[in-house]
């Protein structure tokens, strides 16, 4: 009788350590040496790897791995993932954020060059799983401020209750090279539309390759009056930016601020003469049999697994 | 021919039970994400209404053939005004619980808050905890039905509940990966409605059929 109790003992302890034991293969952020560490969270399996100076966050998907972030520890202010810097693109439609919302922390690639940008903007982030916080703060060295607060709650819980408008809000919420189909229907894009300042700018990143990507277009397109499409070199993203008003026109690049005035603010660690050139035309013939998301309908997974051939985005 | 038409409304049973889980989850995360905190009160809630429905068939089918009569119309009525109300006033009903335990951002700041899992806990029981319980409670009055025509009670069990989980198997593939991808929730939803009174009242019909004579 004994033995069984002694084996089911050994399992739970085993199984409470296990934690443990792995979050303890990561060493300290001041330890020089390469590493690579796994986690199983509640949300996500998640890999740690630094190589050099360069750490990067992973997320296992069923395609493989997906690069979530990855952050120079000796030049934090340089983004090393192509579409982070696209992000900033945002600059040409609302160049003084005081206040904004990334959904999806990430290794705070982007938060750092932000918080150094605009040192009295607010950056706040909603993140859902408490170990992808901890490890941007143990891994990947950011340092969440009163400037840049993290919630840990689901991004779309967080736009219904929080009151606050912001002038960027920034949906780049991945769990395993997905995004939850509550997050990409027209009623969250309504909610989103809600907490923008009237010069706000919602900002999406997508992927292109699969009828989701369409679908996507089309639904932040039943909501915002105006799309524009980035796309990053040598990356399958996709970022949308979209504002709630029809005058000024946003759709005609000759019409931004000058990317070499805007561009001073960033010291040097971001080329918005190059990002301005990631412009491409509004995919309008794929668009047309493409299904608008809502919340009573949206086979997102589906739609993901459909692959497009044309996955050239100005076809 | 009346063997098939029982089997065959067991399974529906089973698809209208399980394929529900997965409609239910598709409501809830536009009011709760998709945190694991709603999966845990979500399938928690199932397998209680399973249990609770599993005890409430053994009661009904051990009463007296007039009184279990009335039990089963009570619980098939029960079953198919609840559907309704699921399918109806869902989103009226998940609105006024979100708002009145989250009312802002300071009571979700954590997913194990208290506001939080009383939310996805109320709005499970109302939404879906009774239309299961129901379903649920005819699993045992098939097992009855069964021995009461002569199938060892041993068989009758095993059958009925092997018929009844195949049922579930194909009620969540069949969702997931055929209804939703093509239909809206709240179609599906008045779907689930219409097929559950068309097999409870067949179910009803066959369980009150007298069983065979036993063999001399």
């Amino acid at each position: 009788m004994k033995s069984p109790r002694i084996l089911l003992l050994a399992v739970l302890t085993l199984g409470g350590l296990a934690p443990t034991l792995r979050a303890a293969a990561i060493p300290s952020i001041a330890d020089a040496g390469d590493y690579s560490a796994s986690f199983d969270t509640q949300y996500n399996s998640l890999t740690v790897e630094k190589v050099g100076s360069v750490v990067e966050l992973r997320a296992r998907s069923r395609r493989g791995e997906f690069l979530e972030s990855a952050v120079d520890l000796k030049d934090p202010l340089t983004m090393q993932v192509a579409y982070t810097r696209t992000l900033y693109a945002a600059v040409f439609f609302q160049p003084n954020p005081q206040r904004a919302l990334i959904i999806g922390l990430g290794g705070a690639g982007f938060h750092r060059l932000f918080a150094a940008t605009y040192p009295d903007a607010v950056l706040q982030t909603a993140e859902l799983d408490p170990k992808v916080f901890e490890l941007c703060q143990t891994a990947l060295d950011f340092k969440p401020t009163d400037k840049t607060p993290v919630a840990l709650m689901d991004g779309r819980m967080f736009v219904k209750r929080d009151t606050a408008k912001y002038d960027w809000i920034i949906l780049d919420a991945f769990r395993g090279g997905y995004v939850p189909p509550h997050l990409k229907t027209e009623d969250f894009y309504r909610e989103c539309a809600a907490r923008l300042t009237d010069q706000g700018v919602f900002i999406s990143n997508l992927h292109q390759g699969t009828e989701l990507y369409f679908s996507d277009i089309k639904t932040i397109m039943a909501v915002f009056p105006q799309v524009v499409l980035f796309n990053p070199p040598e990356s399958g993203n996709v970022i949308a930016f979209a504002v709630n008003y029809k005058t000024p026109v946003i759709t005609d690049s000759a019409k931004w601020g000058a990317p070499g005035t805007l561009g001073k603010v960033f010291g040097g660690k971001l080329d918005l003469v190059k990002v301005r050139t990631e412009h491409i035309p509004l995919p309008a013939k794929d668009l047309v049999d493409a299904k608008v998301l809502t919340d009573d309908f949206a086979p997102v997974e589906f739609l993901d697994t459909v692959k497009t051939n044309n996955t050239a985005p100005n076809k | 021919m009346i063997s098939v038409v029982f089997y065959t409304l067991v399974v529906v049973l089973g698809i209208l039970s399980m394929g529900f889980q997965m409609l239910a989850s598709r409501l809830l995360s536009p009011h709760y994400g998709s945190s694991i905190v709603e999966w845990v009160w979500l399938i928690s809630t199932f397998l209680a209404a399973f249990s609770t429905g599993s005890l409430l068939g053994g009661w009904i089918s051990n009463r007296p053939p007039a009184q279990r009569g009335l039990l089963q119309g009570i619980a098939a009525t029960l079953g198919v005004a609840s559907l309704a109300v699921t399918a109806f006033w869902q989103k009226p009903m998940l609105d006024w619980i979100e708002l009145k335990f989250i009312p802002d951002v300071a009571q979700m700041n954590d997913q194990g808050s208290g506001g939080m899992n009383a939310a996805v806990f109320l709005s499970c029981m109302a939404l879906f905890f009774v239309p299961v319980t129901t379903l649920s409670s005819f699993g045992p009055q098939c097992v009855g039905w069964l021995a009461a025509r002569g199938t060892p009670p041993g068989k009758a069990s095993g059958v009925v509940y092997a018929v009844s989980t195949f049922g579930n198997i194909a009620g969540v593939m069949m969702t997931v990966f055929v209804l939703i991808p093509n239909f809206r929730v709240s179609h599906l939803l008045d779907v689930w409605l219409g097929v559950a009174l068309v097999s409870l009242t067949g179910l009803i019909c066959i369980l009150r059929s007298a069983p065979k004579p036993a063999a001399k």
